[in-house]
């Protein structure tokens, strides 16, 4: 029995069986996850010099924003955060596109589409990035000649080895990867609505084109909001394909860093750089407090006009 | 046809000739023909599984038929997309738009036709008047009860003036007591706008008294089509004579029947009397319903079976007590080995 | 087919093959001589062009064979426990009403707007100090922790609609609250328990973060990280390259190919409610 069970009241007797079903996650998700995280919190406004820890309030956000050895890495790791960002946007409206799609009434092949476009989500980073490494690759000859078979080859570049189309490509690399998550989200949001709703739209002469931008889209617009939120999340998480692409050092010179990136060579150095957890955590903070000042302005401004439809 | 023998016949509103429908391998409907009038009312009833629906949603155009063809105001519409097909329709669930409120629920297939706005107000407020619904045009269908919803189904409909109206079971999701008073609504509506309606139900009740001619489907085929009283007075076949009429028709088959010179007999509880008399058949009461107005008594025959009787009123006659039955001159229907009426 | 479906069809035809042709060609050129590779690339692999060294050199470098079981241990155990203790808190957020319900709630649901590796050095110090960095257990405790926010959100919302009477039924019978818990409630979410599967199964065998900081020991190495790994070593052996991408995509393809239905009914079985 346990006393301080916020269960034990008065009147009451006591549940401890409600301790016992919280407790494992409660202690797994707290060790695990939260208090690293007020530990990284910490970590950004200290500076540990030969083993000691000095208290240095805003100096590293500082350092982070304007001294020359940081800033211009991490300006350059925001710049190309939000560019990555909008470049992933376009997954939404092909992933919502193609749930329309497949939610046609009467559709054959409806369960083969959806298997097939879903596999590369499936796949690993690794996978996707050496794969379309090689296939975008000028050596190899795989892109050139596919361009060439639709008359367009003049297209071809080795884009990842530029630096103004690396990250672009790499975002939408991303996009293609990633698709299926907003497809089948919106596949399932879209099935249920009842039949007899889209009845009567049909008989009400709305049909097509029209009657998915004024029957359908409207109710699911929570789910399209909570999709958009989660790749704002899942955006700053994304480090793992550019890693397998282009390397920690996210070239071709740094075009293609982005904030995740930049916090795995500030926080365990890389080749001629010396690794700092001070200043990796203030970059790690500082991409706490961008998510949570999005997901506030989601949450507040957004999501409250947002009805879920009970039908 | 000359002008003269055009006026006298009232307009063909639906013709439905030869529809078939198959689901893969499965009939759901086959060979319907029927021809409605315009401005009738008719009834399509059925026990679940029947077809009926099917039947609706292919007028409606939702569905296609897999065989035989379909006029609507003298015109074929086979193929034809619903919202060409000048029908309104009501949905057992009402399916109103969650997202917009009443007004914009009911004007938003005018809109789209593109109507201008001052005829869309006109529609719309006459509506809402005939409906009750003025005040509560900028509500959303969540804020709405039932019969409220119902009404502002209708109310959709209405204002598209339509040659031919629809229902699906509209009543089965209202309690008992609101659909007693939508089901006087409906007929009322009828009364006013005069329009052609097309009803489906599995309810006998609502057939009876809302119908200008009742289709009874069953296995996907109409069983008999007429007039209520029709159908209640010479049901075509045993299937018709214990559909319509509540309680069930009592059926009576075997030696019984035989004597009779048919395989199954039929009687009506409120067409049998009891009679202390010559009785044609004897058993005892197993069990009585007393409703104040009525009496029911389920009377063990010796040779009959099982019967149920109707007693105006109320009755001292209870479990227990011997009864002598005797059915009403002409009332007693009898059915061949296919249960087909004869004559 | 009126011509809204034919133009629906021909977009979807148009989709799938962009997100196919990218696997098929990889795995097409796998199992080609590197001279036809480069030569026809687009080609069928045919008679003249049929060849395996690519399969041959990396099956014979050896570790894969530990990266896969390493891979697989972690992800079963860490699904495992997500299962395990989503579940259990989700049915007491549900079913019990207490003063810290709805905090408690938004508490481990706010988790998923939150990306564990910003914790990272936070995590590796708690390894570090508990003697488990290069090890598999430090790994699944962490994939455990990430994957309950979601596991909670999504397991919350089904256990709500276990009806009452159903769990009275059972009070009323003599069961404990852990076997109505085990008994009852559990079976009637198995689709959402395959939903939370599908969705955190997947980032856990693919992820190059954690085992890259954690565990990149060559007895603890996952299989991605080795393939990641071993990739970036034979570079320019086109051959063995695709042959270790093709490898790693076939068993997923498999799988995946084995279960897809049950995988899109459980995504979809949330819809249905």
């Amino acid at each position: 029995m346990t006393p301080a069970s916020p269960a034990g009241r008065a009147a009451r007797p006591a549940r401890p069986h409600i301790i016992v079903f919280l407790a494992p996650a409660i202690l797994v998700y707290t060790a695990v996850m939260i208090v690293p995280l007020f530990e990284t919190l910490r970590l950004s406004v200290f500076r540990s010099v030969a083993n000691a820890d000095t208290f240095v309030g805003w100096a590293n956000f500082g350092a982070l924003f304007f001294d020359d050895r940081w800033s211009h890495g991490f300006w350059n790791a925001l710049r190309n955060n939000v560019i990555f960002f909008c470049i992933q946007m376009v997954q939404n409206p092909i992933g919502i596109g193609l749930a329309a799609l497949l939610a046609l009434p009467r559709l054959r092949g409806s369960a083969f589409y959806r298997t097939a476009i879903f596999m590369p989500t499936l796949l690993s980073f690794v996978i996707v990035g050496f794969g379309w490494k090689l296939i975008l690759s000028p050596l190899w000859g795989v892109a050139p000649s596919l361009l060439g078979a639709v008359g367009l080859k003049f297209l071809f570049a080795p884009y990842l080895g530029r630096e103004n189309s690396a990250l672009i490509t790499l975002g939408l690399i991303s996009v293609w990867q990633y698709v299926g998550v907003p497809m089948m989200l919106c596949y399932a949001a879209l099935i249920s609505i009842p039949d007899e709703l889209i009845d009567a739209a049909e008989i009400d002469g709305i049909v097509g084109i029209e009657q998915f931008f004024k029957i359908k889209l409207p109710l699911i617009w929570p789910t399209v909001g909570m999709i958009s939120i989660l790749t704002f999340v899942g955006n700053f998480n994304a480090f793992d394909l550019i890693y397998v692409t282009q390397g920690a050092l996210a070239g071709p010179n740094y075009s293609t860093d982005i904030l995740g990136t930049l916090l795995y060579r500030t926080f365990f150095g890389y080749q001629l750089q010396l690794g700092d957890p001070n200043m990796g955590a203030t970059v790690a903070t500082m991409m706490f407090l961008i998510i949570l000042a999005g997901v506030c302005i989601y949450l507040f401004a957004v999501q409250r006009r947002l009805s879920r439809y009970q039908f | 046809m000359t002008r003269n023998e055009a006026a006298s016949v009232p307009p063909i509103a639906l013709e439905l000739i030869g529809i078939t429908k198959q689901f893969g391998r499965t009939d759901v409907l086959t060979g319907i023909d029927l021809a409605v009038d315009e401005g009738d009312f008719v009834v399509f009833v059925g026990p679940s599984g029947c077809g009926k629906s099917t039947l609706l949603r292919i007028i409606a155009g939702l569905e296609d038929q897999t065989a035989g063809n379909l006029r609507i105001a003298g015109a074929s519409a086979d193929g034809v997309p619903p919202a060409k097909r000048g029908i309104g329709m009501v949905f057992q669930s009402y399916a109103l738009y969650p997202h917009l409120d009443v007004a914009g629920n009911m004007s938003l297939a005018l809109k789209r036709e593109g109507i201008p706005r001052d005829e869309i107000a006109r529609r719309l407020n006459a509506a809402a008047e005939m409906l009750e619904l003025a005040p509560l045009l900028k509500r959303k269908p969540s804020a709405l009860s039932g019969g409220q919803r119902q009404r502002v189904a209708i109310g959709r409909a209405i204002v598209r003036q339509p040659k031919l109206f629809l229902f699906d079971e509209p009543l089965s999701n209202l309690d008992a007591a609101l659909r007693v008073n939508t089901r006087i609504e409906i007929a009322n509506l009828h009364r006013v706008l005069g329009t052609t309606m097309i009803y489906v139900t599995h309810d006998q009740t609502e057939a009876m008294t809302l119908a200008d001619k009742i289709v009874v489907l069953y296995e996907g085929k109409i069983q008999q089509a007429g007039r209520p009283i029709d159908l209640y007075d010479t049901p075509a076949n045993v299937f018709v004579a214990g559909f319509i009429g509540s309680p069930k028709m009592n059926f009576v088959g075997g030696d019984e029947a035989r004597r009779a010179g048919a395989a199954m007999l039929g009687v009506r509880p409120e067409h049998l009397s009891i009679t202390t008399g010559d009785a044609r058949w004897t058993g005892v009461v197993r069990h009585a319903e007393r409703l104040g107005s009525d009496t029911f008594l389920y009377v063990q025959t010796q040779t009959a079976g099982e019967l149920t009787v109707r007693v105006v009123g109320k009755t001292e006659l209870g479990v227990g007590d011997s009864v002598g039955l005797v059915p009403l001159p002409g009332m007693l229907h009898r059915f061949d080995d296919r249960g087909v009426r004869l004559p | 087919m009126s011509r809204r479906t034919i133009a629906a069809h021909a977009a979807l035809i148009a989709y799938t093959a962009v997100a196919l042709l990218p696997v098929l060609f990889i795995v097409m050129n796998s199992l080609k001589s590197r001279r036809a590779i480069f030569a026809t690339p687009l080609a069928l692999p045919g008679p003249g062009t049929f060849d395996l060294v690519g399969y041959t050199t990396v099956l014979a470098s050896g570790g894969f064979g530990t990266y896969f079981t390493n891979s697989l241990i972690v992800t079963l155990l860490s699904l495992a426990g997500i299962l395990a203790f989503g579940s259990m808190a989700a049915f007491a957020l549900a079913e019990y009403r207490f003063r810290l319900n709805t905090l408690t709630g938004l508490y481990l649901m706010l988790g998923i707007m939150i990306p564990i590796r910003l914790g990272t050095v936070g995590i590796l110090e708690l390894m570090v100090g508990s003697h488990l960095v290069n090890t598999l257990t430090a790994l699944i405790l962490v994939y455990i922790a990430s994957g309950l926010p979601i596991a909670v959100f999504v397991l919350t919302e089904f256990m709500r609609t276990i009806s009452d009477d159903l769990k009275n039924a059972g009070r009323v019978d003599g069961l404990s609250e852990y076997e109505i818990f085990y008994w009852l409630a559990l079976p009637l979410v198995r689709p959402a328990l395959s939903t939370v599967a599908v969705f955190t199964m997947i980032p856990i065998w693919n992820d190059l973060w954690f085992p890259l900081i954690l565990a990149p020991g060559d007895s603890t190495r996952t299989v991605t990280l080795g393939a990641q790994q071993f990739i970036g070593q034979y570079v320019t052996n086109w051959n063995a390259v695709l042959a270790a991408l093709s490898l790693s995509i076939l068993p997923v393809v498999v799988l995946y190919l084995l279960f897809s239905k049950n995988l899109i009914r459980g995504i979809t079985a949330g819809a249905v409610k």
